[in-house]
């Protein structure tokens, strides 16, 4: 995945609404590139600023007075003005349609930052998100020496948590496959290994 | 005797003399970016009225300070003069325009922050990062230490390990995650907030935007979280293998539910709150 293909999925990515495997090209790329990791970072300050705008906005009470003289005034100049039926019909149909669409937008409930999975996805997830960690886990073992022996023990802890976790969860996913809540755990292991490697990995390297 | 005395005074004030005190200025632009370094030891930034940064400080023998930059940019640290060595630590305390976007590195040096109003990333290995202000964006991230943020801030993204991560008073768009550590939200009004940790415990005290919405994801970490009884949302909650208690109305004793999932609505919906875990606890509680 290029620069500009992963910036025109930064939307879907912030919203969670990428694929799996979508995610996993994105967040390798944003491990590589600074340019897009600063981009991502200005992208989600422009959400969070917009998330904090306010939902509504009252017009000052003391504006009617001043539309109603000014209405009075054109009706004087200009008289009675009679519309056609057909495009009264039409005009309402187009309001009706427009607020329609704006509820609908104004309604939406934000994105959720763990989306179900399909467990016919979860297989090819699954093996990417494998060979992900793999890849990092050898990163890892060439930033051992680097890293403290502290920090070293507190990762092995960390990923040993993690792997019973994942253990557990796809044991109980063998036993219900449809189970798509499941998929979600199992999802949320994988991510939390891949992210753990990704970050001590970093840190050897920095360090 | 006295030859034993002096040597020994001389050996006591050797480091003392080592260690390089500093204090300086520059000037620069009120939402510059500004990259700090500091392995070990403390960093104490505060957002200030001015447009210039101010260090002082103390630098650990074998260690050299750096500082520079003008208008938009400026770079500050610490650094060993041999990497090979542990570092015994430096003090920086650093002031900067309430509105810079600020970058700070840390090893095990714990990090406190206070009065910033723009923007804040750190990375930490061990250290703890404490933030207080009313930031548009923090990000943190560390191993083993503790991420503690306070503040009505905007976009909160906090990355913990082992350490526990504590956020008070959230506004706006908050993910938190953990590996062992515990995730405890208070005071919270949040638009967006995923917590999610594989081991440790998840609390959240608060309320949720109406159209917003709320995850918690654990694997074995129990999950509390206290709401508003007149919440208006969509409950969506699931562990695999631990109980589901829902006391968010109940006058009486907490209902347990097990092994199934629990959805439902209370008021209108609007508002959305998923919890999933494999074996812990899941309660809803009324603040």
């Amino acid at each position: 995945m290029n620069c500009a293909e992963l910036r025109d999925r930064f939307d879907a990515y912030v919203a969670g609404t990428l694929s799996e495997a979508e995610s996993v090209a994105v967040e390798s790329h944003l491990d590589t590139c600074i340019a897009c990791h600063e981009a991502l970072a200005n992208h989600d300050r422009a959400l969070g600023t917009t998330a904090t705008l306010p939902r509504s906005v009252s017009p000052p009470t003391d504006l009617w007075p001043g539309i109603e003289q000014e209405l009075a005034s054109r009706r004087r100049l200009r008289g009675r003005v009679t519309l056609p039926g057909w495009l009264l019909a039409a005009a309402a149909v187009l309001v009706i349609v427009v607020s329609s669409a704006g509820t609908l937008l104004f309604m939406r409930r934000l994105p959720s930052a763990s989306p179900p999975v399909q467990p016919s996805n979860l297989t090819a997830l699954e093996s990417q998100y494998s060979a992900a960690s793999a890849e990092l886990a050898e990163a890892l073992e060439r930033a051992r020496p680097h890293l403290s022996p502290e920090t070293v023990a507190t990762i092995e802890r960390s990923l040993r948590i993690i792997d019973e976790a994942l253990t557990e969860s796809r044991q109980a996913l063998a036993k219900d496959p449809g189970n798509a809540a499941l998929g979600q755990l199992v999802v949320a292991a994988w991510r939390q290994k891949v992210d753990l490697l990704r970050r001590a990995a970093a840190l050897g390297k920095a360090g | 005797m006295r030859i034993r005395l002096v040597v020994a005074l001389l050996l006591l004030a050797a480091p003392l003399a080592a260690q390089q005190k500093i204090d300086r200025r520059i000037e620069i632009a009120p939402d510059a970016s500004i990259r700090i370094t500091n392995m070990a030891g403390i960093i104490r930034i505060t957002g200030w009225d001015v447009d210039s940064i101010a260090v002082v400080g103390s630098i650990a023998a074998g260690s050299g300070f750096f500082f520079g930059g003008k208008g938009q940019f400026s770079k500050l640290g610490v650094e060993r003069r041999d990497e090979t060595l542990a570092e015994p630590g430096s003090t920086l305390e650093v002031k900067v325009p309430r509105n810079a976007r600020v970058w700070v590195k840390s090893g095990t040096a714990n990090v406190e922050v206070t009065g910033l109003r723009g923007e804040f990333e750190c990375t930490s290995v061990s250290g703890s990062v404490r933030v207080e202000g009313s930031l548009k964006l923090l990000i943190a991230e560390s191993m083993e230490g503790n991420l503690n943020a306070s503040g009505p801030m905007d976009v909160v993204r906090l990355k913990g390990g082992a350490g526990t991560v504590t956020i008070r008073g959230a506004r706006g768009d908050i993910t938190a995650t953990t590996v062992g550590g515990a995730i405890v939200a208070m005071d919270g009004a949040v638009v967006r907030a995923h917590l999610e940790t594989v081991s440790g415990t998840i609390a959240y005290d608060g309320s949720v935007d109406p159209r917003g919405t709320l995850e918690a994801v654990t694997h074995s970490g129990d999950v509390t979280l206290r709401l508003p009884p007149e919440i208006s949302a969509e409950f969506d909650l699931e562990s695999f293998d631990g109980a589901v208690f829902f006391g968010l109305m109940a006058k009486g004793a907490e209902k347990p539910f097990k092994g199934r999932p629990l959805s439902f609505v209370t008021g209108e919906g609007g508002s959305h709150v998923m919890v999933r875990s494999f074996k812990g606890e899941i309660r809803i509680l009324k603040r």
